[in-house]
């Protein structure tokens, strides 16, 4: 019996959101319904997660692997859950199990009537579905697949609003996101030009005896890649979507989409590179060179742009892209500190970030004041809501005692060990200037005069889940054992393939 | 142990309950506060004298997977006297300051986490923890400084977390530098760069004394010292003048003697720039705030010039200039915190702030301007004033470290800092009694008795400075 729970539990942690996104349009008109059962599907998720996560470590890492529908690679897809999946899909489930909990009884309002709001967490669960997928799938074209599922369902939720701008804001995301999965798609029709293959591991030991006869075309297929991934993780200068996308978003959306999907990207993106291509590729075709000098960019520029914005989610969407930027750069980074510290940072980010556009969303519909000069003195009126906000914000920064800092103390380690000096004075710039964008948000809502206006304070499910993520944000900077094993284990593991 | 615990908790226990109890409770409230600052004193004071007697007192774990150590030795035991014995005079004068006014609870709940912070600054035993409370001492003075929540007091909060955040960054990498180079981030036993020779670590001092710098106020980086002067008055008198200021003159001599040990900074090169920038700062302070006519602004940059003694002593990498620095620290911060008192009095009762409109004030305020006359002499470093044995050893060590201008600049500072006060005593003891539009006479008990008691303390201990010799003798024995 354990042993068919354990066997299939890779496939399991896929299956199980997009199964219930399948049937929830059924239920459509019963509001309560369609909230208990994402609810119940998000636990039994998280559990399966978690369970997940407990056999990898104590299996010190070695995967599970799964060959879907009995068929054995490489001809069959095969699903590998190691830490990486396992870390992954653990804070995938828990992310959105906080977001459709903080979703209840408050979707209405933002997305309109009860069908669109089942259709809103169909959309939710499909994209946990994909992304949950790619962090296990171990074949190429299945991660083409599981991005474009991701890419649509993302669409769908940038225009859940009844807006002009949401709509805008969906059809240039839309045109963008498609032209990178055609690159992600031309990337791989690349590899399996050249190898014949489309399982990773051995689309990589056949790239390792032949990538001599066709440089160019490896060339190709690393250009295609970044550049696809680039576009949909939103990299300086592909970012130009992101911002429209995710502050018009309700909040919910928001919070998954730069929580959580922007990372799913990244995530395929590192396993394309160093289980496909491997160290010795990128450092023949100098891919770190890009990464870094891309990722180093991304945080600068994201920072600032995001310290011109006036109006708050836009300024969290701006931080997205910075923040991208470090993960960006730990990939650069070919040792386990480095890499150990872009998953940590990875992680910390998409709770943290979830944290602040809920935090953000029950503020601005509290005041109906999207800008933050909007927010005066409203610390008084929704304690908790803005004590997470600020919870959040310190961990962004990274202050020790909060989840951000051992993410970044972990990418400084690596990259004194890689020898790149100025990109650790940007990762602390970038501090700084993260520093400088979110401070003026805490101090409007804490230490400026509260007008005399009615606010509504958010419901008793909003008020848990935001709880529940800010306290994750300590835990998590605290205590980040479990968490910061699975990343390290990640990392030796992408490591061990030369 | 548990004293140590006990130092440490008060504050941040304190500051939990003062922002529980109803903003109306004022008696209550001041109760608490002084019960909580006497607390942290008591312990403080404990922690010190078993550290001085030699006995170890060490917590150490885990935070986030790092190691995280608290433990005092002498120099951190000795921070830890100033500061907590200081919050105790400025918890008192706060009450007389904050009567009447708005906002006392936030300022009390934010005083007292500072009190926390600090200490925490103080008693930490490797880089790891003093990091983590020199962000938190930011981040927890930072609502003391924009207390008045105008625009100015904005801009200057502003100014004032950006800088210390830059800082902190700087710390932040140069920590990380230091751990993957040794793997070791503790005080305790050897230096800890002890061994390395390399000429990057002047880099990496660049990279400590900047990251310190900015809380200690070194030129360039002292910007938003003046700019902080729109704190309450007690704030800049404890904070800006103490507390904070200390944390990064203390975090200076840590690097200097915990981090790269006196040995391996004879090898640095940069020292002598440093050295340099110093003696700079200390003249270019006080020349500086002899221009200003803002008496807070004045005394803010005479702060930035005594700060640099501290570093002056430090950097001559001598036991006598050593012994000068840790005796500046203590005998300085005693009568700095009175001339603020004494400005705050004097602009709380007669709404004068400009130094040339305080001609004859001290015919109103008699014992305040006695005060302040005495503190100035010893800022001149003149005995009978403990002043003067900080201002004696930091040239007694920089002669016998060769460096004999810095003499020269000591001496420099004594007569500009004399230009500089004299005659705001001499003007307002002369001329006719200025009536003025007392405004409120509350709490004038409060705010005065502290203030005379710190001058007859630091009178004492000028006339008989063997008694804080013990606590200067114990620095200087562990790094020598």
């Amino acid at each position: 019996m354990m042993t068919v729970i354990t066997d299939n539990l890779p496939v399991f942690v896929v299956i199980a959101p997009l199964f219930v996104a399948f049937i929830l349009p059924t239920f459509a008109r019963r509001l309560r319904l369609v909230e208990g059962l994402v609810i119940i599907a998000n636990t039994l998720w998280i559990a399966g997660a978690a369970y997940l996560a407990s056999i990898v470590l104590s299996q010190n890492g070695i995967p599970i692997t799964y060959a879907l529908g009995g068929w054995q690679a490489p001809w069959g897809i095969e699903l590998k859950a190691g830490s990486l999946g396992a870390l992954f899909i653990l804070i995938i489930a828990g992310v959105s199990l906080m977001v459709s909990f903080f979703a209840r009884n408050n979707l209405t309002e933002e997305v309109g009537s009860y069908e669109r709001v089942a259709r809103f967490y169909v959309l939710i669960l499909l994209l946990g579905g994909a992304l949950a997928g790619m962090a296990v799938t171990n074949d190429l074209f299945n991660v083409y697949v599981l991005v474009e599922i991701a890419t649509l369902s993302c669409c769908g939720m940038v225009s859940a609003r009844k807006h002009a701008r949401a709509a805008e804001a969906a059809f240039t995301y839309l045109i963008l996101a498609t032209l990178g999965s055609i690159l992600v798609m031309g990337g791989i029709g690349f590899i399996y030009i050249i190898t014949g293959h489309l399982n990773m591991a051995f689309a990589s030991q056949e790239l390792g005896r032949v990538w001599q006869n066709s440089p160019h075309v490896v060339w190709m297929a690393f250009s295609f890649f970044l550049v696809g991934f680039g576009v949909k993780a939103a990299v300086f200068p592909l970012h130009v979507w992101l911002p429209d996308a995710h502050s018009t978003a309700p909040a919910p959306a928001s919070a998954i989409l730069s929580g959580l999907a922007v990372k799913g990207y990244l995530i395929c993106l590192l396993k394309i590179l160093y289980n496909v291509f491997g160290q010795t590729l990128m450092q023949q075709y100098a891919v770190q060179r890009i990464l870094v000098i891309v990722g180093t960019l991304t945080i600068m520029a994201g920072s600032i742009l995001a310290l011109t914005q006036d109006e708050l989610k836009r300024r969290l969407a701006f931080s997205t892209v910075a923040q991208v930027g470090y993960i960006f750069f730990g990939f650069s980074l070919i040792n386990t500190k480095g890499l150990s510290g872009a998953l940590f940072y990875l992680v910390s980010h998409a709770v943290i970030k979830s944290t602040l556009f809920l935090a953000a969303g029950a503020m601005i519909s509290a005041t109906g004041e999207g800008k933050i000069s909007g927010l005066a003195g409203i610390g008084r009126k929704m304690p908790i809501t803005v004590a997470a906000f600020t919870v959040a914000s310190l961990g962004l920064i990274g202050i020790p005692l909060f989840s951000g800092f051992i993410g970044k103390w972990y990418l400084l380690l690596g990259s004194m060990e890689a020898g790149s000096v100025i990109p650790a004075v940007v990762i602390i710039a970038g501090s700084v200037l993260c520093a400088a964008y979110l401070l003026p948000v805490i101090r409007v809502a804490y230490f400026e005069p509260t007008p005399e206006v009615d606010v509504k304070d958010p419901g008793l499910s909003q008020k848990v889940a935001l709880i529940v993520l800010a306290a994750a944000v300590v835990i998590l900077g605290i205590l980040p054992g479990p968490f910061m094993e699975l990343a390290n284990m990640a990392a030796t593991e992408l490591l061990v393939l030369k | 142990m548990p004293d140590l615990i006990f130092a440490l908790l008060s504050g941040v226990v304190g500051s939990l309950i003062i922002a529980v109890i109803p903003q109306v409770r004022n008696r209550l409230r001041n109760f608490a506060v002084l019960f909580f600052c006497a607390a942290g004193t008591f312990f403080s004071w404990r922690v010190a004298i078993a550290v001085f007697a030699g006995e170890s007192a060490e917590i150490s774990g885990e935070i986030g997977g790092f190691p995280f150590v608290l433990s005092p030795d002498p120099l951190g035991a000795v921070f830890g006297l100033i500061a907590s014995t200081l919050w105790l005079f400025a918890a008192v004068y706060s009450f007389g300051y904050m009567a009447g006014k708005n906002r006392q609870r936030s300022y009390f709940t934010f005083f007292l986490l500072a009190l926390s912070a600090t200490l925490g600054v103080a008693f930490s035993g490797n880089l790891i923890a003093l990091y983590l409370f020199y962000e938190l001492l930011t981040f927890a003075t930072y609502p003391l400084v924009i207390h008045e929540r105008s625009a100015e007091a904005m801009k200057a909060g502003k100014r004032y977390i950006l800088y210390s955040l830059s800082g902190a960054g700087a710390i932040l990498i140069a920590i990380v530098v230091t751990y993957s180079l040794t793997g070791n981030v503790d005080f305790s036993g050897e230096p800890i760069l002890a061994g390395h020779r390399s000429s990057g670590l002047n880099f990496l001092l660049i990279l400590f004394i900047i990251g310190f710098g900015v809380k200690a106020a070194i030129m360039p980086l002292h910007r938003w010292l003046p700019a902080a002067m729109v704190a309450p008055t007690p704030v800049s008198a404890l904070l800006h003048a103490v507390a904070v200021v200390y944390s990064g003159a203390y975090g200076i001599l840590r690097v200097v003697y915990s981090v790269f040990g006196q040995e391996l900074m004879r090898t640095l090169s940069f020292r002598y720039i440093f050295s340099w920038v110093i003696a700079f700062t200390i003249l270019a302070g006080v020349i500086i705030a002899t221009r200003q006519d803002i008496m807070k602004l004045r005394l803010a940059y005479q702060t930035v010039s005594h700060l640099s003694y501290i570093l002056l002593g430090a950097f001559t990498l001598q036991p006598w200039g050593l012994a000068g620095a840790v005796m500046h620290m203590i005998s300085y911060s005693m009568l700095k915190i009175t001339l603020f008192f004494c400005a705050g009095i004097i602009s709380e009762h007669s709404g004068k702030t400009r130094v040339s409109s305080m001609g004859g004030i001290g015919r109103q305020f008699p014992e305040t301007m006695a005060a302040f006359g005495v503190a100035t002499l010893g800022m001149i470093g003149m005995l009978p004033l403990n002043t003067f044995w900080g201002k004696y050893y930091l040239m007694k060590g920089s002669v016998a470290a060769g460096m004999w201008p810095f003499a020269l600049v000591l001496t420099g500072s004594g007569i500009i800092n004399a230009v500089c006060f004299i005659p705001v005593v001499v003007n307002a003891f002369r001329g006719e009694k200025a009536h003025t539009n007392s405004g409120q006479k509350t709490g004038v008990a409060l705010m005065l008795a502290p203030t005379l008691i710190l001058v007859v303390i630091a009178l004492f201990t000028g006339l008989w400075p063997g008694m804080v010799w013990p606590a200067v003798q114990a620095v200087v024995n562990w790094y020598f």
